[in-house]
């Protein structure tokens, strides 16, 4: 059985003006140990996504409008405000996108692993304070820098903090927001080496949101592309990589530069993503697609598994015309 | 850190000469005559000549600003009191406590209630109760205080007979003092909190905490609290300098023999050295309290405290960049 099971979620931003339909029928599954990435463009709903397994969306104006998030066999939408507390920074932490801003300015860095750590561990501040000592050690900080404050470290350190407050409690699971973005190459490279080692020592799976195919080819077992709010295509990297179905997945591959072939120019998809609030009918990508057919726009498609663990939500992949 | 706060205090002696020069000048400029006011009618010229000299009032505008200063400087001396020849410093030791102790108090209630409505309002925004706060609060920050003084003394001193109508004898008395000085601050203070408060809130650090699993509780307490306190105590430190200078209406609407009212007298009678005197230490407890908040933000907030020290930093590094070019040469 896998760890992390979600069926048909679906998160709307509500307002008075409008309906921000941010996340729309997602299944995900992540099994024990393994990693899944989850890519799309900005906007595509991939934080959404995550901070909906956390039930950390700011209610109002966002709402978890249905769907069922299944962790360990558990539904985390039924779970009580408190289970939930307990289920956060213990068995699901997160690392979040911006670690400039991702740390409590005037709290001393050590204080605020150990809190977590404290919070969940049951045991002595001194103990807590021991592991918080470990935990910096193990990201490759020093542990006397430990009574330093955030203002003092720089970008790539605050990740590495970031990191450390996240993998304190031997999580099941790790939600990574793109967690080298804003990083520079360099330090990017090294961040994610340690991510996946950390995870391989505690045995964590982790939810790797990303909109960096080379990043996913390395770290990932599993690939989900996002567009606007839905999950188009998922797969093994093989399936996504070698064999990419969806019309979005190909352009995407498209729009990258790369070594083997010789090219005048990339070719980006054209067009831009819809608005949330006003999608289009049918499938959602037919506004750019290069395959568009009547029927996509008034159809939506299905999610159809066309091979074993490989899905596609595309008409006419589905019809077998491409 | 000591050297910036030996600055800081020494910063506030030109800052109380600039007041001194100001308030003297005002006061000689302003029509009326102590000597006048003291003799009453019938007075014959020698007796006039006789009083002003003594109160050195013939010497012309730069020689009396001259002994004043120079009294000041050599004995600490703030002068007699026109009116009662009792030194004012003495009567500044009475006074000044009532009027501290007005103003604490107000602020100490600005501070127990004005902080948490604050975060409530923030923490429940556009709920009722914020709604409904944020109307009270702008029409307390609108009523001024005196007017505020006026009706609660005609309301619950006249009408209902519950609080005495002035002075200071029993904590009754204090009641309405305290609470109209304090009800102007309580809702600056509430709107200024909500504000910051929400702006905390909102940041990824709040997230990350939540993503901890700490309760909201906690997460509101432990990072959000701290982080907004910089703002939060700027109102505190203005509104205890502010209530110092409420305290002149205050104190002369309530009766009470404080500090303020002893300046109001002052200004009725001319009694220049006790306009001076009051006025100049009003500035310095002003001086005290903005360093004071100055000193408690690299108190709250780490990354101020490393602007006061990287002062010392960057005269270290240059000494270092000196005696190696010294070298060189």
């Amino acid at each position: 059985m896998s760890l992390l099971d979600i069926k048909g979620l679906t998160i709307h931003y509500i307002t008075h003006q409008n309906t921000v339909r941010a996340v729309n029928d997602v299944d995900l599954s992540i099994d024990t140990g393994k990693t899944l990435g989850l890519v799309g463009e900005t906007g595509a709903g991939k934080t959404t996504t995550a901070l909906g397994i956390l039930r950390l969306i700011q209610t109002p104006p966002g709402k978890i409008v249905s769907g069922e998030i299944l962790f360990d066999g558990k539904d985390l939408l039924k779970e009580s405000e408190h289970n939930i507390r307990m289920i956060r920074g213990n068995d699901i932490s997160m690392i979040f996108q911006d670690p400039m801003t991702a740390l409590n300015p005037i709290m001393r860095v050590g204080d605020q692993i150990a809190e977590v750590v404290y919070l969940h561990g049951d045991c002595t501040k001194e103990e807590a304070k021991e592991r918080s000592l470990h935990m910096l050690e193990t990201v490759g900080i020093r542990a006397e820098r430990s009574t330093e404050f955030p203002h003092q470290f720089s970008g790539g350190m605050k990740q590495r903090v970031v990191i450390a407050m996240a993998l304190a409690c031997k999580p099941k699971l790790l939600i990574a927001d793109e967690p080298t973005t804003a990083l520079d190459v360099t330090i990017q490279a090294q961040v994610l080496k340690m991510i996946n080692e950390l995870k391989a020592v505690y045995n964590t799976s982790m939810l790797l949101i990303t909109h960096d195919l080379g990043i996913v080819a390395e770290t990932c077992d599993e690939v989900a592309i996002m567009y606007a709010g839905q999950i188009v295509e998922y797969g093994n990297l093989e399936h996504i990589f070698d064999n990419p179905k969806h019309p979005y997945t190909i352009g995407l591959f498209k729009s990258l530069p790369s070594l083997d072939k010789d090219v005048e120019r990339l070719s980006p998809i054209k067009g831009l993503m819809p608005d949330p609030a006003n999608l289009p009918t049918g499938c959602k990508f037919h506004t750019r697609c290069d395959h568009v057919c009547e029927d996509c726009k008034a159809i939506e498609p299905a999610y159809q598994e066309i091979e074993p663990g490989h899905f596609v939500r595309c008409l006419r992949v589905e019809r077998g015309e491409i | 850190m000591i050297k910036y706060f030996i600055k800081r205090l020494l910063w506030t002696i030109p800052v109380m000469l600039g007041v001194l020069v100001v308030v003297f000048t005002i006061t000689y400029f302003t029509p009326g005559d102590p000597v006048m006011t003291i003799l009453g009618t019938g007075y014959t010229p020698e007796r006039y000549a006789a009083m002003a000299h003594e109160f050195g009032l013939d010497k012309g505008y730069f020689g009396q600003i001259g002994s004043y200063i120079w009294n000041l400087i050599s004995q600490g001396s703030f002068g007699k009191s026109f009116a009662s020849n009792i030194p004012i410093a003495q009567e500044i030791a009475i006074r000044f406590p009532v009027t501290l102790k007005l103003a604490l108090l107000s602020t100490f209630f600005v501070v127990i209630v004005g902080l948490p409505l604050g975060i409530l309002s923030a923490t429940k925004q556009y709920s009722a109760f914020d709604t409904s706060l944020t109307a009270v609060a702008l029409i307390l920050c609108a009523v001024p205080s005196f007017i505020l003084a006026l009706l609660s003394l005609i309301l619950f001193g006249v009408k209902l007979r519950w609080l005495p109508i002035s002075g200071l004898d029993t904590w009754k008395s204090w009641i309405l003092p305290v609470a109209t000085n304090a009800l102007g601050g309580i809702a600056v203070l509430m709107r200024m909190t909500r504000t910051t408060m929400l702006e905390v809130i909102r940041q990824d650090y709040i997230r990350t905490a939540r993503a901890k699993g700490l309760k909201e509780s906690v997460v509101i307490r432990r990072h959000a609290l701290q982080n907004c306190l910089i703002p939060v105590l700027t109102v505190i430190g203005s509104n205890l300098t502010m209530q110092l200078a409420g305290a002149i209406i205050i104190e002369t609407i309530f009766n009470i023999n404080g500090m303020g009212m002893y300046l109001m007298q002052g200004i009725l009678a001319r009694d220049y050295p006790v306009i001076n005197g009051t006025v100049i230490l009003i500035a310095f407890i002003v001086c005290v309290m903005n360093l004071a908040v100055d000193l408690l933000y690299a108190l709250v907030d780490p990354r101020i405290k490393a602007q006061y020290t990287s002062g010392k930093r960057k005269a270290k590094a240059i000494r270092k960049l000196r005696s190696a070019k010294t070298e060189v040469e």
